[in-house]
């Protein structure tokens, strides 16, 4: 297959990098090969999103978790920190956890039980005499990753030591990070477990440059836009105008966002909208934060933090690649720290309402990625035009600034996967 | 006091409203509906739904949405159309004594497809979903009403390709 040979030369011819046309390869969504260079050149070298620290609240908690091809499990121990281990028996290899989250004093292993601490310390064996009296319990505790950051509560893996810190990755899309936990005035979240779930037939990339997309609002969701004049909430008309303010990101290392002007106008944020509605969210807000501050918290986003993370106003998106065509989504809804409950129970009910599998926006999303997946299976021409925008975007402090329908930040994302599939 | 409801009303309800949804007429489906119902189908069921995220939680001016957005809007996603196959079973009344509500529970299997042409992902997959059902209904003008459907799948916490009918 012609397809496949190219692969083998190199993943970087996959992404054209042509200042007048950038184009990526169709085999980016269909190559088994691609794929699982993806999870090992991507998923199980960089760093990963696992978990927001509020999932795990008390020594015992733990969830488990897939990262590329790598069973983990995340557990906050008695000592009050969170290890992230392998979900591998040191023994004969079985899991030590099966369940998705929960509370346990150990892990145990169901074949011969030996037991290990929340930490991964080996603590027990059945019938030890079967192993010498010097036998070392120290060197078989279960293997810890290699590298895990919390920044302001979100948990991020990296399963290799080689690489960028995490300080570096996260650096182009940090502060963007803060404005978005801005909008609780303690600048905390809490989690809503179980999620949303979501899987489609189609590639994982799919989702990821659709999140921040600026461009098929006015076409994929117009039924939306219906649903919201009926609602007398705002015209389609509206609503498409709209759509042309803000801009799109593209970061370095990855990143990018969608972004909507802030305002400190009730008619024009959602945060501005609740602080007129909630007093006392106003004053907390105020107390906290400056005006030029608070436009920018203000400002809607959604961001996608390479590879595997969006924040959206309403949730924390986790994207779980499980086949080239096929992936599982993950929508973590969460409570704003410090709001009265009416603000969280709106904005649970508005995030049902559009989100999820059976919400009035992420099926229509869904349907163009299985759309996609079957369209780019033709060859005759095999690349997809990323192109928009790209005679206008600007360059402002290492960001590719562009019209909000514009590609900057889908450019972005593949400038990025192209280096790390390049670097065998 | 005797059972203002009995089995076979109930099943002679629920059997209706199969019906309608398999043959795609939702406003009259939506017509089953209180001004005050919940249309509800959690993730976790014991959740209390004021502090959780459902897939579905409508009051009645979102179920109106929902069947609205169905059936006078150019909805992508279910284009092609779903068909379904909706299977009533395991019918019990759990509460019909006197007054005008009875609860009623039963077992639901719901056969869905889309027809498409051929190698479209996601089209032509016939998929099934089980569920146990908890309906509260409500008698209103001589007629039985729905005040709340609750729809908890075999797989409510398991990932879901697009639930864009009306399960």
């Amino acid at each position: 297959m012609v397809v496949r040979e190219k692969a083998l030369q190199s993943y970087a011819d996959l992404v054209a990098d042509d200042p007048r046309e950038f184009r990526v390869h169709g085999s980016l969504y269909t190559d088994p090969q691609v794929f699982a260079a993806e999870m090992e050149r991507i998923f199980e070298r960089t760093w990963l999103y696992v978990a927001h620290e509020s999932e795990l609240p008390a020594p015992g908690d733990y969830k488990t978790v897939v990262i590329g091809t790598q069973p983990l499990i995340l557990s906050h121990h008695e000592d009050g920190r969170i290890y992230c281990l392998y979900n591998r028996c040191r023994h004969r290899g079985a899991v030590v956890c099966r369940q998705e989250r929960g509370h346990s004093n150990f892990f145990r292993c169901h074949y011969h039980n030996w037991v290990y601490a929340n930490n991964g310390d080996l603590i027990g064996m059945s019938q030890s005499t079967g192993y010498p009296d010097d036998f070392d319990r120290s060197g078989y505790g279960l293997v810890q990753a290699p590298r895990l950051e919390n920044y302001r509560g979100l948990l991020f893996v990296n399963l290799s030591e080689e690489g960028p810190d995490f300080a570096e990755h996260i650096a182009p899309v940090r502060r963007y990070i803060d404005y978005w936990l801005g909008r609780s005035p303690a600048e905390e979240v809490e989690v809503i477990v179980p999620p949303q779930r979501y899987e489609y037939p189609g590639n994982w990339k799919l989702q990821a440059e659709n999140g921040y997309d600026g461009y098929h609002g006015n076409y994929v969701h117009l039924s939306w836009q219906r649903v919201l004049q009926l609602s007398k909430e705002a015209t389609v008309e509206e609503t498409q105008q709209y759509r042309q303010s803000g801009a799109a990101r593209g970061l370095a290392n990855g990143h990018g966002l969608l972004e909507r002007p802030g305002s400190l106008n009730p008619n024009s944020s959602w945060t501005a909208r609740m602080m007129y509605r909630y007093p006392e969210y106003a004053e907390a807000m105020r107390a906290r934060f400056s005006d030029e501050h608070l436009m920018e918290i203000s400002a809607r986003r959604n961001i996608l933090v390479f590879p595997n993370l969006y924040l959206f106003d309403t949730h924390f998106r986790v994207i779980v690649p499980t086949a080239v065509d096929r992936t599982e989504v993950q929508l973590y809804v969460y409570a704003l720290k410090g709001v009265p409950d009416a603000i969280n129970e709106g904005r649970f009910r508005g995030h049902e309402r559009f989100f999820g599998p059976a919400g009035f926006g992420t099926p229509d999303d869904i349907e163009i990625f299985t759309e996609i997946q079957t369209g780019v299976q033709a060859r005759g021409h095999e690349w997809n035009l990323m192109t928009r925008g790209q005679h206008r975007e600007r360059v402002e402090d290492g960001e590719w600034v562009g019209h909000t329908t514009d590609e900057a930040p889908q450019r972005s994302l593949y400038r990025y996967w192209r280096q790390m599939m390049a670097g065998g | 006091m005797a059972l203002a409801l009995t089995a076979q009303d109930a099943e002679r309800f629920l059997f209706a409203e199969a019906r309608l949804l398999d043959e795609r007429r939702f406003e009259e489906w939506e017509a089953l509906f209180t001004d005050d119902a919940v249309y509800w189908m959690p993730i976790d069921p014991d959740q209390d739904p004021l502090r959780a995220v459902a897939i579905i939680y409508d009051d009645r001016k979102r179920l109106h949405e929902r069947v609205y957005r169905l059936t006078k809007t150019p909805v992508l996603d279910q284009n092609p159309p779903s068909r379904t196959v909706h299977f009533v079973s395991n019918v019990e009344v759990v509460d019909g004594a006197g007054g005008q509500e009875a609860i009623v529970h039963c077992r639901q299997l719901i056969a869905e497809t889309r027809p498409g042409g051929p190698g479209q992902e996601g089209l032509n997959s016939p998929r099934l979903f089980a569920a146990r059902c908890e309906y509260r209904l409500r008698e209103v003008d001589e007629a039985w009403r729905i005040a709340l459907k609750k729809v908890v799948l075999l797989t409510s916490d398991e990932p879901q390709y697009n639930l864009s009918f009306i399960p």
